[in-house]
């Protein structure tokens, strides 16, 4: 193998990868058709079974035609990311995701950590969806207003008040303004959509949201100017008064280096998922949102009033999009424009994990911050790899399209 | 009956639009009667009896009076460009505005050109190459723009530049740094700013002056970034400096996965230059600084110009003895015109003005200038005025050494031509957290040092 050129082992795996899994995609589900059995996941498992072994995977798998499950699909899916890692050593064996094992351990240190902060954004998105099933275009301003709203909070408390406190109460703030404006808008703009007041209600959302977009972006520019501003670090630890003006550097934990502040960041989205998910899951008023997403109707026959959750849902969608800007606030330069990209990225992400699942929102933002460091990190060209990193995202995306157009743990429509 | 109503109201609606049409070639055309009596009455002064003159006289202020009336209603159209939304720099494109109107402004207030008005129209090209040509094109087909100043980004000048040479409208660039800009040699294109392999020449002279062996460059993946790091590239391999290049998409916030790339590769670099725009060179500078890739005692972080911004230290707080690359006068080289015009931004942004600010208000200065020279909007003799050019504004004195009557010469770079080639380029260091960048030291080059270094070594004070 050591013989071979790297351009034809990647060139070689290519068409493999291309032949055998269209191949396998293709006539896995029509082989169980024929023999009357259940065809579901069996276009998945066939292209993930022929990329991986061609035809002596495939041929057993047409000749038994077992039935499957996700386990298929994860182990396959491991083994065959494991084989593609190997190919990818022998066409690159100087990368340093090759020959570096720490680097490959901090990279993806890296990519879990800005992935729970992608998905605290993202949770909130698929939220509104799942219980209005509508697409807030405006959910990226909704972020940065609450890193807007820590920022100033923050400055207001250190200069005028006089006691500069952690910006993890920034984030509290953060998520009481935003939860102040999305409980302001919904019951003026969307609910007339669900009294049946509007003609083309779908159109009407995407509008209506883009408005508001249009609208904070272009008042928050007015406002605060056009000048990136930037938050004073989270101090490590859960003491609540900051120990100095700026408390940045990295944390040692064995081969694994972490920036502190993204610790903290990704350490409050975390909590506060954890405790959105609780609130979903433990409370009456969670269930209630848990049963209009599932059934309007039949929520509001066993006595929830579907317009005051939609409300609600609309309310902590865009408190979570705005307690998610308020994390990030310490971390990166704040400007007014700063949520669009955030906003397409999450977007990204609730198609990825399934629209309306908030599981599925967590992994997809775990996925794409993964995906996002470690194509940017082991990507063959180094020199190109951050240009390219918003294409790793979408190519992931483009075949969770293709294989499962229902997402992680998305549902299909009935 | 139904039938005759609309048949009746297309009629009306025709002959309004021919009424309309007629009405507007009438007023044309009286209002050239009247200039043609005007001249006609100027020569016969010249030859008639006294008494005949003073009448003559009297009707000739009446004509003038008309005149102005007239032009008073009329305004000359200078068009102008920046980013005021994103992706484009909206920082950089809200300064250039705001200085722009600026010198508006004054020229109006000081009786306009050709005793007309000036109107500014600045419209916002986001930073997007295609979007250059649009409003390139509007400006001068439906707002009527003589003449076209301005823009922040290189990718969308480039753009700008081929509308500015079909159209044949003079066009003065106030911030683009690509070479291709004027290398191109069209009449109608103008730069006040720098070019990127001027910069590029006094970096590497630097960097060579202080020994250095292998240098890291990132930047930004567009029509600034790319050309940019090429030059810088260029010169370094003539000198013997190693170099690699790591591209960036603008926005882009974390840069995490590359940084550490960096940091583990084989060879520690020398130094990092960042050549990326905008708030997103921020995020560079400051998460080099958080994982201890530079400043450091081994690497030297070279930040983008824009460290010279008052936020630069909001945005980057562990940027101590970074240093940056200074285009433009530094304050004790202002003159009267440039302190007018930084109290102003002062007042207004509660900072000093960048450069690109200063350059954008000369810019409107140079184009008024030209046209008050040419006598007439005509764009030829506008483009003959500009290349006359011999003022000294709020950047200093303004000439182009090169242009139609004087071709640039063989040993001369291409990108001379219509180029102003006396910008001010330094590189500072700064050395304490939170300096004001009029405090910071300049190391380069070594007759404008302030400290007697050509660097500051990282911990330690001058």
């Amino acid at each position: 193998m050591e013989n071979i050129e790297p351009t034809w082992i990647l060139l070689g795996t290519m068409a493999w990868l291309l032949v055998w899994g269209i191949l396998g995609g293709v006539r896995t589900p029509n082989v169980y058709r024929h023999k009357n059995l259940n065809p579901e996941g069996t276009r998945v498992v066939g292209m993930l079974g022929g990329m991986l072994g061609g035809p002596i995977l495939l041929i057993p798998l047409w000749y038994f035609t077992p039935k499957v499950n996700s386990r298929y699909t994860a182990v396959l899916g491991i083994l065959l990311s494991i084989a593609l890692y190997r190919v990818f050593a022998l066409y690159d064996p100087d990368n340093l995701c090759v020959t570096n094992y720490n680097y490959v351990i901090n990279q993806t240190a890296n990519g879990l950590q800005i992935g729970f902060i992608y998905a605290l954004m993202a949770v909130g998105l698929t939220l509104i969806y799942g219980i209005q099933g509508v697409i807030s275009f405006a959910h990226g301003q909704h972020y940065m207003i609450g890193g807007f709203i820590s920022f100033f909070f923050l400055k207001w408390m250190a200069e005028s008040v006089g006691i500069p406190i952690n910006p993890l109460w920034g984030i509290l703030v953060a998520g009481i303004g935003t939860a102040i404006l999305g409980f302001i808008f919904e019951p003026l703009f969307l609910r007339p959509m669900h009294q049946g007041k509007i003609e083309r209600p779908g159109e009407y959302a995407i509008l209506v949201t883009f408005g508001l977009a249009f609208l904070l972006e272009n008042a928050t520019l007015s406002i605060v100017g056009p000048f990136p501003q930037k938050a004073p670090g989270y101090t490590p630890g859960i003491g609540m008064i900051n120990m100095g003006p700026w408390m940045l550097g990295s944390l040692e934990l064995g081969p694994v280096r972490l920036v502190t502040d993204r610790l903290v960041a990704s350490g409050a989205s975390v909590l506060l998922i954890g405790l959105l998910l609780i609130f979903l899951n433990r409370t009456w008023i969670g269930r209630a949102l848990r049963a209009v997403s599932m059934d309007k109707q039949a929520a509001a026959v066993a006595g929830v009033n579907p317009l005051s959750m939609n409300t609600l849902a609309f309310g902590i969608g865009t408190m979570l999009a705005g307690m998610s800007g308020a994390a990030l606030v310490p971390i990166f330069s704040w400007v007014p424009w700063i949520g669009a990209e955030a906003a397409g990225r999450s977007f990204v992400i609730i198609v990825l994990g399934g629209l309306g699942s908030v599981p599925g929102a967590l992994f997809g933002g775990l996925i794409i911050g993964l995906v996002e460091a470690m194509g940017t990190a082991c990507f063959p060209d180094p020199t190109r790899g951050l240009a390219y990193k918003a294409a790793f995202g979408l190519v992931i995306f483009a075949l969770m399209l293709l294989l499962r157009p229902t997402g992680l743990f998305g549902r299909k429509e009935t | 009956m139904s039938k005759r109503i609309p048949l009746f109201v297309i009629l009306l609606v025709v002959l309004s639009l021919t009424l309309v049409a007629c009405g507007g070639q009438q007023v044309v055309e009286v209002t050239r009667v009247v200039t043609e009596t005007q001249t006609e009455q100027v020569e016969v002064t010249r030859v008639v009896t006294e008494t005949q003159t003073e009448t003559i006289t009297e009707e000739v202020e009446v004509t003038r009076v008309v005149e102005v009336e007239a032009a008073a209603a009329e305004p000359i159209i200078i068009g102008a460009t920046g980013p005021l939304s994103a992706p484009g720099s909206v920082g950089g494109g809200i300064a250039m505005q705001f200085t722009a109107e600026l010198a508006v402004d004054e020229i109006n207030a000081a009786g306009g050109v050709m005793g007309r008005p000036i109107e500014l129209i600045f419209v916002d090209t986001q930073g997007l190459p295609e979007r250059g040509t649009a409003v390139a094109e509007r400006l001068i087909e439906e707002n009527g723009a003589v003449g076209i100043i301005g823009e922040y980004h290189s990718a969308v000048g480039l753009t700008m530049k081929e509308v500015c040479h079909e159209r044949h409208i003079p066009c003065i660039f106030s911030e683009t740094w690509n070479d291709d800009i004027t290398a191109s040699g069209y009449d109608e294109v103008f730069r006040l700013a720098v070019t990127s392999t001027l910069v590029a020449s006094q970096q590497i002279n630097w960097l060579e002056a202080l020994g250095f062996e292998y240098v890291v460059i990132i930047a930004e993946n567009t029509d600034y970034g790319v050309p940019a790091s090429q030059a810088q590239v260029d010169f370094m391999t003539e000198r013997g400096i190693d170099s690699d290049v790591f591209f960036v998409e603008l926005g882009t916030e974390d840069f995490l996965p590359v940084l550490t790339r960096i940091q583990e590769g084989e060879r520690t670099p020398d130094a990092i230059m960042v050549l990326v725009t905008g708030e997103t060179s921020y995020n560079v500078e400051q998460q080099m600084a958080e994982i201890g890739l530079a400043p450091t005692e081994e690497t030297v972080c070279v930040a983008n110009q824009v460290a010279i911004n008052a936020e630069y230290w909001d945005n980057v707080p562990d940027g101590n003895y970074c240093a940056y690359l200074r285009v433009g006068l530094t304050p004790n080289n202002y003159n009267d015109i440039t302190k007018s015009v930084d109290d102003a931004y002062r007042t207004q942004f509660d900072r000093p003005a960048p450069s690109f600010a200063l350059a954008t208000y000369d810019s409107v200065y140079v184009m008024a200038n030209a046209i008050e020279a040419a006598g007439s909007t005509d764009p030829d003799a506008i483009i003959a005025a500009i290349e006359a050019t011999d003022v000294t504004l709020a950047q200093g004195h303004y000439y182009f050494p090169y242009g139609m009557n004087n071709p640039v010469p063989d040993d001369q770079p291409a990108w001379m031509w219509h180029q102003w080639p006396d910008a001010a380029v330094v590189i500072q260091q700064y050395f304490e957290v939170g300096q004001d960048p009029d405090n910071a030291a300049v190391v380069f080059p070594p007759a404008f040092q302030t400290h007697g270094t050509a660097l500051i070594p990282y911990g330690e004070t001058p």
